[in-house]
C-alpha cells in the first residue's frame, strides 16, 4: 500500500507542437467557447492550453435547429460550425485570451484548401496564438462534399498547403469516420504536422419514433461524450503506433481516470470536450485528479506514464 | 455566474407532477427574474447533460440571499430522479444564467403563465410588487386542469389580481388563458405583458400584444447543452425570430415578442 507523499509537486508539464504546457489538459474546440465564457468558474491560468471554437474566414451562421440531442451517455450535435469569423475573433476575443499565461490554440476549418490556407496565413503573424489546430472533418466542396479528413490524399494536400502558409506549430485534428486511421495519421505527419489530435465526433443519428423525423434538423450529427471513449482510445493508440509526432487524445474524457487511459495508450496531452457541459469545472477537477494519482503512486512526472501500455 | 453544490432544504410534492425545491447556496445576490440555472443531480453519466430551470424565488434571510427555489414538473429522467432526493442531499448548480425580464417603470402589468410556465412568475411578481401597487398587476394562470394552476397562494399573498382558466373547466374560465387575456386587454389599457409557457400560448399572447400595441416579453425554452453560450446548441431559427440564430441561453430566455415571428 502506497502512502501519499505530500512533499512533492508532481510535474505535469509537457512540450508539444513547440509549446511548453504547464500540464496536458486542453479544452476541446467548440466546447469552451472563446475561453472568456468560463472565467467565473475556471481559473483559466491553470489550464494547459485553451482551444477555441472552430474559426472560418467569414462569420458562419450555423445549421437550423434543433442542433443537439442527448443520447445514451453522449450527445449528437449538428451546430454547423457557427462562429464569429477570424476577423471578429482577432479583434474581439483574442485580447482577453492574450492576457492569460495559458497558451491559446486557434482551431480553423475551411470548405476548400484555399480557405484553410487563407486562415493560416491570416493568423501567421498574430501574437497570442501559440498554435493552429486544423479541423479536417469538414466537407470538401470541390470533392463533392466528402470530408477532407477521410481521404489520405486530401489529408496530405490540406496539411502541406497549410504548412507552407504558416510558421506556427500545426496540430492536425483527425476525423474518426475513417476505416484506417493509421494511414491518415501518417499522411498528416508527412504533410508537416507537428502534432495530431483525435478524435473529432463520430457521425450518428437519432429518430423521433412518434413523428418519424430525425431529431436533428441536419438529420445526422456528431456523437461526443463518454459513449465514444473506447473508440477514441483505440484510435489514439493506433495513431501513436503509426507516427513519431505527439498525439493529443480526445473523446469522452470526463475524469482523471479517463485521461490516464489516454496517457497510457501514448497520448501526450488530452482535450476535454462534452465534459465541460456536464460540469463546467471538469478541466480543473481532472487536473487535480491527475496530481492525486501521481502522488499516490509516487510518480514525479506524468510523462513517465506516456505510452506505458503493458501488452 | 457561480458553480456550486447546494444543499436541498426541502423538496415538496405539489400535486401529481409538480415539485417545489428549496436550495441553500450563495452567489445569487445579483439574480433577476427570468434568469435560470442549470442543475445536475446525479453522479452517473445518464442523463448526461445538466438541465435548465427558472429561478422561481430567492430565499432571503438577514438581508442576504441565502438560496434559491425551483418549481419543477417531472418530465423525464432528470426531473424524476430529482423528485426522489431528500433534504440534506446535494445538487450541483450553475447560475444565474440568461438575461431576465426588463422591468417597466410604471403602469398596469399583465403576467401570463401556462402550466409550469408559472415558475419564473413568482420572482417577477415579487420584484414588480416593490415598485407597483398590487392592484396594477394581474396574473393570468392557465392549465389543463385544477391541479396545474400553481402558486395561487403566493400571488394572493402579494395582493395581486388572479385570473384562472382550465381546459376542462375544473377551475375558473373553461378554455384558454389567452381568452381571458384578450377580454382584459379589450377592457383596460395595459403597459406591459410578461409571458411564460408553451410555444402556442406564447404565440397567442404575442399576437394579442401586437394587436393591442402593448410591449410584451416572453420566456422561451429550447434544449440546451451548456446554458452559457458556448455550445451554440440552443439557437432559434428564422421560423421563430426575425434576427436569425439568437441563442436562448445568452440572448434569452426572455425575448421581446416584437422580434418573434409567432403568428405565421
Ligand atoms: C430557460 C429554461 C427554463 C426552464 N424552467 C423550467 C422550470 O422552471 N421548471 C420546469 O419544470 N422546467 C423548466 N424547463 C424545462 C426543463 O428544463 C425540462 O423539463 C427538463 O430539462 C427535462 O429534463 P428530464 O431529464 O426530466 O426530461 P427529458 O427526458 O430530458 O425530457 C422530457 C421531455 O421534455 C422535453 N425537453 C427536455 N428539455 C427541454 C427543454 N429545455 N425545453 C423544452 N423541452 C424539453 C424533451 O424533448 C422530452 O420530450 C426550463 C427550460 C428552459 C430552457
Ligand atoms: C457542441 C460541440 C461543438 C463542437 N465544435 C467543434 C469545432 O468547432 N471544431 C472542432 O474541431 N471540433 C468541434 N467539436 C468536437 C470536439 O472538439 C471533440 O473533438 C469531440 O466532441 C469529442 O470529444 P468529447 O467526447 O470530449 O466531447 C465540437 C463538439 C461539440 C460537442
Ligand atoms: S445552451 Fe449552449 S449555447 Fe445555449
Amino acid at each position: 500500500m502506497n502512502t501519499i507523499n505530500n512533499n512533492f509537486i508532481p510535474d505535469l508539464s509537457v512540450d508539444i507542437a513547440g509549446m511548453h504546457l504547464k500540464n496536458p489538459i486542453m479544452t476541446a474546440s467548440g466546447t469552451f467557447g472563446y475561453g472568456e465564457e468560463f472565467k467565473d468558474v475556471v481559473d483559466l491560468n491553470l489550464l494547459g492550453a485553451i482551444i477555441v471554437k472552430g474559426l472560418s474566414l467569414a462569420p458562419a451562421p450555423g445549421n437550423k435547429p434543433p442542433r443537439i440531442v442527448e443520447t445514451a451517455c453522449g450527445m449528437l450535435n449538428a451546430i454547423g460550425l457557427e462562429n464569429v469569423g477570424i476577423e471578429a475573433f482577432v479583434r474581439d476575443k483574442l485580447p482577453f485570451l492574450k492576457k492569460l499565461s495559458t497558451p491559446m490554440v486557434a482551431n480553423i476549418y475551411g470548405k476548400t484548401i484555399d480557405e484553410y490556407v487563407g486562415l493560416a496565413a491570416r493568423i501567421d503573424d498574430v501574437d497570442g496564438i501559440s498554435a493552429i489546430e486544423v479541423n479536417i472533418s469538414c466537407p470538401n466542396v470541390k470533392a463533392g462534399g466528402v470530408a477532407f479528413g477521410v481521404d489520405p490524399r486530401s489529408v496530405y494536400q490540406v496539411v502541406s498547403a497549410v504548412r507552407k502558409a504558416s510558421q506556427k506549430p500545426l496540430i492536425i485534428k483527425l476525423s474518426p469516420n475513417v476505416s484506417d486511421i493509421a494511414t491518415i495519421a501518417q499522411r498528416a505527419e508527412e504533410g508537416g504536422a507537428d502534432a495530431l489530435s483525435l478524435i473529432n465526433t463520430i457521425t450518428g443519428m437519432a429518430i423521433d419514433i412518434h413523428t418519424r423525423k430525425p431529431k436533428l434538423a441536419n438529420i445526422t450529427g456528431g456523437l461526443s461524450g463518454p459513449a465514444i471513449k473506447p473508440i477514441a482510445l483505440r484510435m489514439v493508440w493506433q495513431a501513436v503506433n503509426a507516427v513519431k509526432i505527439p498525439v493529443i487524445g480526445i473523446g469522452g474524457i470526463v475524469s482523471a481516470e479517463d485521461a490516464l487511459e489516454f496517457f497510457i495508450a501514448g497520448a501526450s496531452a488530452v482535450q476535454i470536450g462534452t465534459a465541460n457541459f456536464m460540469n463546467p469545472s471538469a478541466t480543473i477537477e481532472i487536473l487535480e485528479g491527475l496530481t492525486r494519482y501521481l502522488k499516490s503512486n509516487n510518480m514525479a512526472t506524468l510523462r513517465n506514464l506516456y505510452g506505458t501500455l503493458v501488452l | 455566474m457561480i458553480q456550486s453544490d447546494a444543499d436541498i432544504l426541502w423538496n415538496r410534492k405539489l400535486g401529481p407532477m409538480y415539485f417545489h425545491l428549496g436550495l441553500s447556496l450563495r452567489g445569487f445576490e445579483q439574480a433577476v427574474p427570468g434568469q435560470f440555472i442549470t442543475l445536475r443531480a446525479q453522479r452517473q453519466q445518464s442523463p448526461l447533460l445538466r438541465r435548465p430551470f427558472s429561478i422561481h424565488r430567492l430565499i432571503q434571510a438577514d438581508n442576504r440571499v441565502q438560496g434559491i427555489e425551483i418549481l419543477y414538473r417531472t418530465a423525464g429522467d432528470c426531473t424524476r430522479y430529482l423528485s426522489t432526493l431528500a433534504p440534506g442531499e446535494k445538487v450541483n448548480i450553475l447560475g444565474p444564467l440568461g438575461n431576465g425580464f426588463s422591468l417597466p417603470d410604471s403602469g398596469r402589468i399583465f403576467l401570463v403563465a401556462g402550466g409550469i410556465g408559472v415558475a419564473p412568475m413568482v420572482f417577477l411578481a415579487e420584484t414588480l410588487r416593490q415598485k407597483s401597487h398590487p392592484s396594477e398587476i394581474t396574473i393570468f394562470l392557465g392549465g389543463r386542469t385544477q391541479t396545474d394552476l400553481l402558486c395561487q397562494k403566493a400571488f394572493l399573498d402579494l395582493g395581486l389580481r388572479l385570473e384562472l382558466s382550465t381546459d376542462d373547466g375544473s377551475t375558473g374560465h373553461q378554455g384558454l388563458v389567452t381568452d381571458l387575456l384578450k377580454k382584459h386587454l379589450t377592457e383596460t389599457k395595459a403597459h406591459g405583458i410578461y409571458a411564460c409557457g408553451p410555444m402556442p400560448m406564447l404565440a397567442a399572447v404575442a399576437g394579442l400584444a401586437r394587436s393591442h400595441a402593448v410591449p410584451c416579453q416572453v420566456s422561451i425554452e429550447t434544449i440546451m447543452a451548456c446554458g452559457m453560450g458556448v455550445c451554440l446548441g440552443c439557437a432559434l431559427d428564422d421560423q421563430v425570430i426575425t434576427d436569425k440564430y439568437r441563442h436562448v441561453c445568452i440572448d434569452g430566455p426572455v425575448f421581446d415578442a416584437a422580434t418573434l415571428k409567432f403568428d405565421n
